[in-house]
């Protein structure tokens, strides 16, 4: 099933049934802020902010070249972002005033 | 940045263009890269905005980490010495995994899928990493990259010789995908030569692999000469 018709019965996320490589019996130990992701995540969640179904949806809608090249947790962090901005609960520049800020910030003092 | 081999889902090599340093651990010029700037920034803005508590994310780092598959081994084990137990565990997981104090922090079920002689479960999520967070931590990276997800459904034994389990041909294969609301968890067949074992000896040869479902309970060398 090499035609076009797979953009349409596979979305980018859907893996079920294709075909692939061995199994890569990979693992690591999350990064601190992988970690952090993951919990915000399940905070997400308890407050009905973005649940999981949410999230998942978040990610298919990031597009195939995004969910081919970011890792697990940069594809959560940027659709979490997506749709706190589709629900209008942050705006494109509170965000991007943010990121300058901790930037910043973090220049300034490194975590340790 | 987090860009070391890790977690690439669609199975291919990623782009290490070399324009980011790979600190080491605990290395005092370690720079956050621009996804983790990212997940600060949000997590600030939510808490300005009191929609989380300051405090939220750590204590669920604290939730997390106390997750861990010796919780499943403990179910496990507690089926294998107890027949009433484990009916209310194939009847309701997530009940029966409550009743040993195992609580649930998300509002998922969980069904419990018993291998027997006749059939073999395996599980998996095709569409994402959906798993028994509660009774198993998280999820080993090989679980959320592309080849097991895209082959456990249509080539389950293929996927299961790959991990070095055979199942004859038989014995029927049984594969679960999971979803946002339904977690499932493997109860292992209870390997013979483990009769006089005690429940925390049982415990400790139950392996998150064989609550998944890749491999079979093993009775360990040192286990083996246990009175």
């Amino acid at each position: 099933m090499a035609g076009k018709e797979q953009l349409l019965t596979h979305l980018p996320t859907e893996f079920g049934g294709l075909e692939a490589g061995p199994i890569q019996r990979v693992e690591h130990e999350l990064e601190p802020w992988e970690k952090r992701c993951h919990a915000l995540a399940d905070v997400l969640d308890f407050h009905k902010i973005i649940n999981t179904e949410e999230k998942r949806r978040g990610v298919e809608a990031l597009g195939a070249e995004m969910v081919g090249k970011l890792t697990y947790y940069e594809r959560w962090i940027v659709a979490f972002t997506n749709i706190l901005f589709e629900k209008g609960i942050l705006t494109p520049d509170q965000v991007a005033r943010k990121v300058e800020d901790v930037t910043a910030r973090l220049k300034a003092t490194p975590p340790a | 940045m987090p860009e070391h081999e890790h977690d690439h889902d669609n199975g291919h090599a990623h782009d290490h263009g070399g324009a980011h340093a790979h600190p080491g651990v605990g290395s005092s010029d370690y720079v956050p890269g621009y996804f983790e700037i990212l997940e600060r920034s949000i997590t600030e803005l939510l808490v300005e905005r009191k929609l989380i508590g300051p405090d939220e994310i750590r204590r669920q780092i604290e939730v997390l980490d106390s997750r861990t598959p010796a919780l499943g081994a403990k179910v496990v084990a507690r089926a294998w010495v107890d027949a009433g137990f484990r009916k209310r565990l194939l009847a309701n997981g997530r009940a029966a995994c409550e009743e040993l104090g195992i609580t649930f922090y998300d509002d998922t079920g969980l069904i419990v899928l018993e291998n027997t002689d006749t059939v073999h479960n395996l599980v998996v999520c095709t569409l994402c990493s959906c798993y028994p967070r509660p009774v198993l931590g998280l999820p080993p990276d090989w679980y959320k990259l592309k080849p097991y997800r895209a082959r456990a459904v249509s080539e389950p034994r293929a996927v299961l010789a790959e991990f070095g389990t055979i199942i004859p041909d038989d014995v029927e294969v049984r594969v679960s995908d999971s979803t946002a609301q339904v977690r499932y968890l493997v109860l292992p067949k209870r390997p013979p030569g483990t009769e006089n074992l005690t429940e925390e000896q049982l415990a400790a040869i139950v392996t998150r692999d064989a609550m998944i479902g890749v491999i079979p309970v093993e009775i360990r060398p040192d286990h083996r000469q246990a009175k």
